[in-house]
């Protein structure tokens, strides 16, 4: 249990002492090796999919897992960066009277959209605690479904927008990589760091945290902006590589589901739980519920039930004990600081 | 008497009908150690949760080292050298011992980027001198969560210790504490007020240990100030003595 833990160690230990970024930097290279075994463009466009699924539950997992704030709404920043890319691609000249944007620089615009819309909304939102913060974000992300429908002129409505045919599967997949290498580099990175550490520590106890010299508000903003940011890149990408976006496919429920449950099914608030975690699901919905695509939706709640009941810890947990939260603890509503204090 | 480092002038704090505090003026001045009792619901608590931010005040104003800090937030408080201990111990009860005291560093002189590398050597030093100190160095892997009270108030106490403040406020926390250890805290206390001119504000209900400890005593009662004075004045006091005895 020591070893792993970066800060369990009994003294500070350099961070490339550690082995796991080793691992995973291995991983990373035979990855990147993979396009030179001429596989054919259905299998990395897999592969493409692993990655972004495991993107997507490493940027959850930095608000959800580590901060405690269990976003069920986190599909609408990764639709915000879709819909800034087709939007900046396709109608950049009648609505913003810009020149039409290449897919890179509609891209850098994604992720800032998506982390701008982040700021605005979480000085409301994370004010909120617990299952409360949850819901509103579930609102927010049905919300903005709506209004991307209704604002036909901008966003095509329900025609949805027709992106500039893309095909080429190598440069997808190496983006793709090189985005997930960022996304959980960068989580192994944050924990490791003080400012990790206070995240766990708001996570667990605000009022605590605050007391002994947190900003709890400036760290929580950073991690949910950051995660937006990291979040909305990954829509960007998602809409250029798939040339077609509208609602349905860019709010795709299942969607916003998965990167929940794969972080879930990995260990919530762990670095290697939600790659972990998304690799397992996405192999689970190849081999078995591509057959029975109606009921897509049913089999994810079903296994997030199970998970929950029979697999708190995740597969994390199996390995490592304690080593992650359970869901539940971070859904319980948390009493305001002075009546617990009257206990 | 020099100017006060930490001062609540007029404070009160209703909770629906309660009122928890009515006009309570405390000025705790620098380098003593000041007691503060009162029977159960008397208000020390709340007085100690208005003096350290946690809660909004109704009315007064609360200064700290000379400025208005009457709407300033924890966090800010901790920062200016202010650190406190709960009545119902908060440690991160999920967390390992010395997770909990690196967590509770200092922040004195950190920028934004400073946090963004792991901790430091001074601060993993001085983690485990405190828990030394407090005699749970051997629990330092352990989760927080799985230690006993008596363990708990102990880390909650080097936890406060950590950013090395100027002025602790500490809310009963020798209850559960072994006998010996609390002498010996005793004495550390009384090292720091000494020699490094730290300054404490302390809620205990063993009289003994206040009287053996503290300059002055505020006797709280219904959520006002009912007598102030030297412990030996206050065991003598008629009004507290009534108060204490609820006739
Ligand atoms: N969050 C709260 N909600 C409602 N009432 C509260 C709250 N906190 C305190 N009170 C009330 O305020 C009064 C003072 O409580 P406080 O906790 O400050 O007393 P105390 O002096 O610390 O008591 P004790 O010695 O038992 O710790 C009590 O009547 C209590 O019921
Ligand atoms: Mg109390």
């Amino acid at each position: 249990m020591r070893a792993a833990t970066a800060t369990s160690a009994s003294a500070p230990v350099s961070l490339f002492r550690r082995w796991d970024i080793w691992a995973w930097v291995g991983l990373i290279l035979l990855a990147a090796l993979y396009p030179l075994s001429d596989p054919t463009t259905a299998r990395l466009l897999v592969a493409t999919q692993i990655f972004v699924l495991i993107t997507l539950a490493s940027n959850w997992n930095l608000i959800g897992g580590m901060t405690g704030y269990v976003d069920f709404g986190h599909l609408t920043f990764f639709g915000i960066g879709a819909y800034t890319v087709g939007i900046l691609m396709t109608r950049s000249k009648e609505i913003v009277f810009a020149p039409q944007l290449s897919f890179w620089q509609a891209w850098v615009f994604s992720g800032l959209a998506a982390m701008v819309f982040a700021l605005l909304l979480g000085a409301a939102t994370l004010r909120l605690r617990g299952p409360y913060f949850s819901i509103a974000m579930l609102a927010t992300l049905l919300a903005m479904r709506e209004i991307v429908r209704l604002l036909t002129p901008i966003t095509g409505g329900g025609g949805g927008l027709d992106l500039p045919p893309e095909l080429n599967r190598i440069e997808e997949y190496y983006l793709s990589l090189g985005l997930m290498t960022l996304s959980v580099g960068l989580m192994w990175w944050i924990r490791n760091t003080e400012f990790g550490l206070s995240l766990l520590a708001i996570r667990e106890d605000e009022v605590g945290a605050e007391m002994r010299g947190i900003n709890t508000t400036l760290h929580k903003t950073t991690a949910f902006a950051l995660s937006a940011f990291l979040t909305g890149l990954v829509g960007g990408f998602w809409a250029w590589q798939n040339t077609y976006i509208d609602p349905d496919v860019v709010f795709f429920e299942p969607r916003n589901l998965e990167m929940i449950i794969a972080v879930v099914l990995g260990g919530l608030g762990t670095v290697w739980g939600p790659p972990l975690g998304a690799v397992v699901l996405y192999g689970l919905r190849e081999f078995f519920w591509n057959r029975f695509l109606f009921a897509h939706l049913l089999g994810l709640g079903l296994m997030l039930i199970f998970v929950v009941l029979f697999l708190p810890g995740g597969l994390i947990g199996l390995m490592q004990k304690g080593r992650a939260i359970p869901l539940h603890e971070l859904l319980r509503p948390r009493p305001a600081v002075s009546q617990e204090e009257e206990a | 008497m020099s100017t006060p480092i930490l001062e609540g002038q007029g404070i009160s704090k209703a909770y629906g009908g309660v009122q928890a505090l009515y006009r309570v003026n405390i000025a705790l001045y620098p380098g003593e150690i000041l007691g503060l009792i009162g029977p159960n619901g008397s208000g020390k608590t709340t007085l100690f949760n208005a003096l350290s931010r946690v809660i909004p005040v109704d009315e007064g104003r609360i200064f700290f080292r000379g400025q208005d800090v009457t709407d300033a937030r924890p966090y800010q408080m901790a920062r200016m050298g202010l650190a406190r201990t709960f009545q119902v111990v908060r440690v991160y009860k999920k967390m390992s011992v010395l997770e909990n005291m690196l967590i509770s560093r200092s922040w004195r002189g950190v920028r934004a980027w400073n946090v963004l590398r792991p901790s430091r050597r001074e601060t993993y030093q001085r983690a485990w001198e405190l828990l030394e100190f407090f005699r749970i160095a051997h629990l330092a892997h352990m989760p927080a969560g799985a230690l006993s009270g008596g363990q708990r108030r102990l880390l909650e106490l080097a936890m406060a210790s950590m950013p090395d403040p100027e002025v602790f406020l500490l809310d009963e926390a020798m209850s559960g504490i072994n006998p010996a250890l609390v002498e010996e805290i005793k004495e550390r206390i009384q090292e720091m007020r000494q020699h490094q001119g730290k300054t404490f504000l302390m809620v205990e209900h063993n009289i003994q240990f206040i009287s053996d400890l503290c300059d002055r005593v505020v006797v709280l009662h219904q959520g006002q100030v009912l007598a102030e004075g030297t412990p030996q004045e206050i065991t003598e006091n008629e009004a507290v003595i009534e108060a204490y005895l609820g006739v």
